[in-house]
């Protein structure tokens, strides 16, 4: 089957941005334009009478990106949807029994998980940018990709019609580790709720990180794509963590001073926020810098004046903007981030990941660097 | 069997006689233990490979081409005892039967084995040679068809074969219209370690599983049509492809292993690559599969992106499309890739129309 990579699709426009109350996640309004008829053969459970979603029609833009020239972002099916009852069936009752519950429960759609905002405010972004660049292929990217037998895939395709998702790209791996995939597809980042893919993806070279789900959903934005990221061990290397890990906070401050003007090395995350920035620069070329659909965030522990100007001079000299940079020398992050709201926030450090969950923000594990060998001591000594 | 009346001497002769034969039955014993006998060909999975994809004959089809039968008989002979060297299909065969051995291991008397028919075009004379070049790479194919320039068609369907592996086109073509599936192989450019323990095997979708009447609409009607066809019809099954059947037949292998609770280490794994798009059309795909009773290990639906990487990634011991644009993709990337001349892609070079050359 050829599909022409490019192919220019010329028809209606149902982006989110003309259908105006959706509630984060939930599709309730009805998409009633296009009355298809949905059989069902031979399954005895009515469908959920959800929006039946028509082919995709884009207006004037490149429906199927090339992966090398799109930015790639590779989910896997739980942190897409939440499938805890799935993979308890899993654990208890093994394989078999598990993809008998799939296919029974086909046309039962899964409900939004930790990533499904994020997804959706790249659909966002992906909208606006063909609008101003119909020819690029400069765009966002989704490939599934997941542990998943194929069974499992009309559930999961049934899904992502149901919430309107775009994702046409899948790798269902049956059992064997999708890691090898991820390079063939130029994976920008990968993410996961399982800790052992998203290091391997690290020792790959790829931007990985371990998705978890907040208790309670804090709504936001569908007109703007929103990251945060944490400094150190996320996206400069954590060669100052382990300066003040072993020798403590007077050291780290000296040393940061004396080195100011040597760059840190780079980290996990550098990538993302590098092709993060040059779609923000197409944005401005256009005019649109008030109103650009993405806002990088930094949310660093480190302190302003003694430790901060390394690495803004680190991150200019990577050419790299950031919209707004929050220090807190020490100070919790979780109601910085309730107020941000970002689709996703990056950080190395279990501690505060956790404590952004608990505040309803969206937090991604980075599992790397020094910071993993030691669990946060719940000291007041978290100055930096 | 004559009956002869045992005289005196006559019994001394006959135990002689029956030591030879009862030693001989003995070596023919212990011969059969080493090597297994082939399996019954309504049983077995019958695949068909012919001389030029199993060795590299490159230089020896020169010689044919450019001096001329009898000189490339003379050369065949006089080189015969020198083997040849592997050829696009050799990693195939030779993990064909390592799934053989699994089986075996597993169900001793099983006749649902891989069985490995040389089918070529060459004169009985060149045989000696290939037997050779056989022995030395100790595969085990004991089944010849040398045709000395008949068609193989009819030799196919006695043998009931699954799967028929040439680099003839024409044979390929007639192959498949008499409902065998069949494949064009072509060497890749870059050699890549493949797995010596499990069998890989990959399949395109449109016109190799199914049959191409999706890919028509694309083609005549646009991408357009195409996905609004396909979720109208998303619960009818496609129609069949020439490689169902063999799918099928792995898939029926398969289970064997699964059977005995070796899933997780079945030496099988089949690969679903195919272009299709997931959220568009991919459900009528596994819809199909299913309504068929057939699984599939892996499934990647590309959208369009280019197969090349991920078919690196996957490594297979052999990848079907319809389509030479991706078999030549693949081609460049190190996999060993077939190509099944079946449908209207034939008639199209990257989407474009390729124009029609009048048929002396």
């Amino acid at each position: 089957m050829s599909l022409d990579p490019v192919q220019v699709m010329k028809g209606q426009d149902p982006m989110p941005s003309t259908c105006p109350a959706t509630s984060n996640g939930d599709i309730k309004a009805s998409r009633e334009d296009n009355k298809d008829t949905h059989e069902n053969v031979g399954s005895t459970t009515k469908p959920k009478p959800g929006p039946v979603r028509r082919a995709r029609k884009v207006e004037g833009g490149i429906f199927f990106p090339k992966p090398e020239n799109a930015v790639t972002i590779a989910v896997s099916s739980r942190v897409l949807f939440r499938t805890e009852k799935e993979q308890k069936v899993f654990e208890q009752k093994g394989i078999e029994e598990y993809l008998r519950y799939q296919v029974e429960h086909e046309n039962e759609p899964f409900a939004p998980g930790p990533a499904f905002p994020f997804v959706k405010a790249l659909e966002a972004v992906n909208g606006r940018l063909r609008e101003l660049y119909p020819e690029s292929e400069e765009l966002f990217d989704i490939v599934l990709v997941t542990y998943n037998h194929a069974h499992v895939g009309i559930r999961l395709i049934n899904t992502i019609n149901y919430h309107n998702l775009f994702i046409e790209r899948f790798c269902m791996t049956g059992g064997t580790s999708p890691i090898g995939y991820l390079k063939a597809w130029h994976t920008n980042l990968y993410l996961s709720a399982d800790a052992e893919k998203v290091q391997e993806a690290l020792a790959e070279g790829i931007a990985a990180a371990t998705m978890f789900m907040p208790e309670k959903q804090i709504k936001v934005s569908e007109t703007q794509l929103r990251v945060a990221f944490d400094g150190d061990a996320v996206l400069f290397s954590d060669e100052s963590e382990r300066i003040f890990k072993a020798h403590g906070l007077d050291k780290f401050f000296e040393h940061e001073r004396e080195n100011e003007n040597t760059l840190l090395d780079h980290g996990p995350l550098k990538g993302f926020l590098e092709v993060l920035g040059q779609l923000q620069k197409k944005f401005y070329a256009k005019g649109h810098r008030l109103d650009c659909p993405i806002r990088t965030y930094l949310v660093t522990a480190r302190s302003a004046a003694s430790s901060g100007i390394r690495a803004l001079k680190t991150l200019r000299a990577w050419g790299l903007e950031m919209d707004e940079a929050l220090f807190l020398a020490g100070a919790p992050k979780g109601p910085m981030l309730e107020k941000i709201r970002p689709h996703i926030y990056f950080d190395d450090q279990m501690f505060h990941v956790e404590g952004a969950v608990e505040m309803g923000a969206i937090a991604a594990h980075v599992p790397y660097g020094i910071a993993q060998k030691y669990p946060h001591k719940k000291s007041s000594n978290t100055d930096k | 069997m004559s009956e002869i009346k045992a005289t005196p001497s006559d019994k001394k002769d006959r135990t002689a006689e029956e030591k030879d034969w009862a030693a001989a039955k003995a070596h023919f014993e212990n011969l059969k233990s080493k090597k297994p006998r082939p399996p019954k060909p309504k049983y077995a999975v019958t695949i068909a490979v012919s001389s030029r994809t199993l060795f590299d004959m490159t230089a020896e089809r020169k010689i044919f081409e450019e001096e001329g039968m009898e000189k490339y008989v003379q050369h065949q002979q006089e080189n015969e005892d020198e083997p040849l060297k592997p050829g696009a299909a050799f990693p195939f065969v030779k993990a064909l039967m390592v799934v053989n051995e699994r089986l075996r291991e597993l169900y001793p008397d099983g006749e649902e084995l891989f069985d490995i028919v040389l089918m070529t075009n060459n004169h009985a004379q060149v045989g000696v040679r290939l037997m050779n070049s056989i022995n030395h790479y100790d595969l085990t194919i004991e089944r010849f068809c040398m045709t000395g320039g008949q068609s193989p068609i009819g030799y196919l369907k006695a043998y009931m074969t699954n799967l028929y592996l040439s680099r003839d086109s024409k044979k390929v073509g007639e192959a498949i219209e008499e409902g065998i599936a069949a494949a064009i192989m072509f060497k890749p450019d870059v050699e890549t370690p493949l797995s010596e323990t499990q069998l890989r095997v990959a399949f395109d979708g449109d016109a190799v599983l199914f049959s191409d009447e999706s890919e028509i609409i694309v083609k005549q009607h646009g991408l357009d049509t195409f996905f609004e066809h396909e979720k109208k019809y998303e619960n009818k099954p496609l129609a069949q492809g020439p490689l169902k059947c063999f799918l099928e037949a792995l898939g029926n292998l398969q289970k064997k292993f699964y059977a005995k609770n070796e899933r997780l280490q079945c030496p099988i794994r089949t690969f679903l690559v195919t272009a299709r798009s997931a959220a568009s059309s991919g459900a009528r795909v596994l819809k199909t599969l299913r309504s068929w009773g057939l699984e599939i290990d892996e499934a990647l639906f590309l959208a369009g992106a280019p197969k090349g990487p991920l078919l690196q990634k996957i490594r297979p011991h052999i990848f079907f499309d319809d389509q030479m644009f991706h078999i030549e993709g693949a081609k460049e990337m190190g996999t060993i890739a077939a190509h099944v001349p079946y449908g209207i892609g034939q008639k199209y070079n990257k989407g474009k129309l390729i124009e029609v050359e009048k048929q002396k």
